[in-house]
């Protein structure tokens, strides 16, 4: 395979992965801020 | 039960994944004279992705229009959202294969144009849904955004496949068109399928986030009202 | 009967509080002209610049669209007069209808006026077009007309709403917008119009199936 098909093909299918991972990523981050938000609101609430 | 399922899901899509690694990489390296065809494995599987994500929202959004049962809105969000995500891979891959093929990133092409569109009108709809915090409110709104939507993409679509086309006509074999070849096909559908179990996986995620945000928007009113 | 009153009612009842505001009116005018003059810096008639004309001036329509559509239901929030519109024995869908109406009356004057300014600056001849371009005026903007109204109503209630507006309405507008620049430039260029008939068929199209769909969803956006 000539070098420049080949750097295409390769870009190609890592920019998928990346969109998937960079938005997994994404979610994890959201997950742990509501998490702590959740577990924040929690005791708010247990104190009272 | 849930979670067994969702290791399920991963299982399989690791799987298949691994498996149509090593068959396409024993694939010829050009088809029909087109090079760096193999970024199609999984352009046109995030594509049928994407789309399957859309439409369902859109079914979704129905259904909670008909019944206002918020959980058919949370499904709505929740795929929409990971559905742009794999419109967006769609439509960047793309861009790398035509750059490759054609010289250009970029023309004003059917299924280019729909796609961009799709991407474009879903992220206001995602938009729409973070400005609005009333849950009865953001649901009725974004289902009606979502129907909207879907029917301009067909629009879209059809108006400019009258237009002018440049990408390669349709060659799988369930449509018209000869299809690609002897066992070209094959891994790509197994591809969809294992793109299928990661947005579901990826839909359920943001589905049990939208629980805790509601989770969290009770325990503060509980705490206001002490 | 009755129906078709109370739309005329709504439509009338808009009509008379631009009149005499002139709020929306005058902003959309001045900014669709503004544009103008911008784009015809811009471009600078160039060679080969008639390809272009249908473009720019949908674009300034468009643009200047978006004033008045902005301020269509926005206008009620003021003494809760949407609450009185929703609770009054008309339906949702008819207020919508007269608010469409009235919206896309200002829309055609806005354009009207506009027109001049363009025919003037980018030195176009419109005799023997004008039929054939009211025609496609007519049919284009009643689709912006629609989508506007429906999404003035969606995000009448965002703290964000002249922000959600464009970025809602644009790209389905798309086809619209499409057709419409394609069937100016054509006539401009004098183009026959036997070769863009598809356009208008998608105008019509559009046209129809969005003020369906609009007319059975605007249950959901105004009342829920």
């Amino acid at each position: 395979m000539d070098p420049r098909e080949f750097q295409y093909t390769f870009f190609g299918l890592l920019i998928v992965w990346l969109c998937v991972a960079g938005y997994a990523l994404s979610l994890a981050l959201r997950e742990r801020k509501l998490k702590a938000e959740l577990e924040r609101v929690r005791r708010m609430v247990e104190k009272n | 039960m849930r979670q067994n399922i969702l290791f399920l899901m991963a299982a399989v899509f690791t799987g298949i994944l691994v498996w149509n690694m090593n068959t396409v990489y024993g694939l010829p390296q050009q088809v029909q004279n087109v090079g760096a065809y193999k970024i199609i494995y999984l352009h046109v599987p995030a594509a049928f992705t994407a789309f399957t994500g859309f439409f369902a929202a859109m079914v979704a959004s129905l259904i909670y229009l008909g019944t206002s049962k918020l959980k058919y809105d949370a499904f709505a969000g929740g795929v929409t959202e990971v559905a742009l995500v794999f419109a967006t891979a769609n439509l960047l891959s793309g861009m790398i294969w035509a750059r490759y093929a054609w010289g250009i990133w970029w023309t004003w092409d059917a299924r280019l144009t729909s796609m961009l569109v799709c991407v474009l009108m879903y992220y206001g709809y995602v938009m729409l849904r973070q400005a609005i915090t009333e849950p009865t409110q953001r649901a009725r709104l974004s289902a009606v955004m979502s129907i909207f939507g879907m029917a301009g993409v067909a629009f879209v679509y059809q108006s400019i496949a009258w237009y002018r086309t440049q990408h390669p006509s349709p060659v799988l074999g369930f449509r018209e068109g000869g299809g690609m070849g002897p066992g070209l096909e094959a891994p790509m559908y197994w591809n969809f399928l294992a793109m299928l179990c990661l947005a579901v996986i990826l839909a359920s995620v943001r589905m049990r986030q939208a629980q805790f945000a509601t989770e969290i928007d009770s325990l503060r009113r509980m705490a206001h009202n002490h | 009967m009755m129906y078709l009153r109370q739309i005329l009612t709504i439509a009338g009842k808009d009509l008379r509080s631009e009149i005499r505001t002139k709020e929306a009116l005058n902003s959309s005018v001045a900014f669709s002209v503004v544009i103008l003059i911008l784009f015809s810096f811009a471009f600078d008639q160039a060679e080969g610049f008639e390809a272009f004309l249908g473009g720019l001036l949908w674009l300034a329509y468009s643009f200047a669209g978006a004033l008045v559509l902005n301020r269509s239901f926005a206008r009620e929030l003021q003494n809760d007069c949407l609450d009185a519109l929703i609770s009054s024995p008309a339906p949702p869908s008819a207020v919508f209808l007269g608010k469409a109406l009235a919206n896309y009356g200002l829309l055609l004057v806005v354009e009207l006026l506009s027109l001049g300014v363009f025919a003037v600056l980018y030195d176009v001849r419109l005799s023997g077009k004008l039929p054939l371009l009211l025609l496609v005026s007519l049919l284009a903007t009643w689709g912006m007309t629609v989508i506007g109204t429906t999404f003035s109503a969606l995000t009448v209630n965002l703290t964000m709403r002249e922000l959600m507006l464009p970025v809602l309405i644009y790209p389905l507008l798309i086809p619209v917008l499409m057709s419409a620049m394609v069937l100016t430039t054509g006539m401009l260029t004098d183009v026959p119009i036997a070769t863009n008939m598809v356009w208008l068929r998608v105008l019509v199209a559009f046209d129809i199936v969005f003020t369906g769909l609009a007319v059975v969803f605007i249950d959901d956006v105004l009342v829920g």
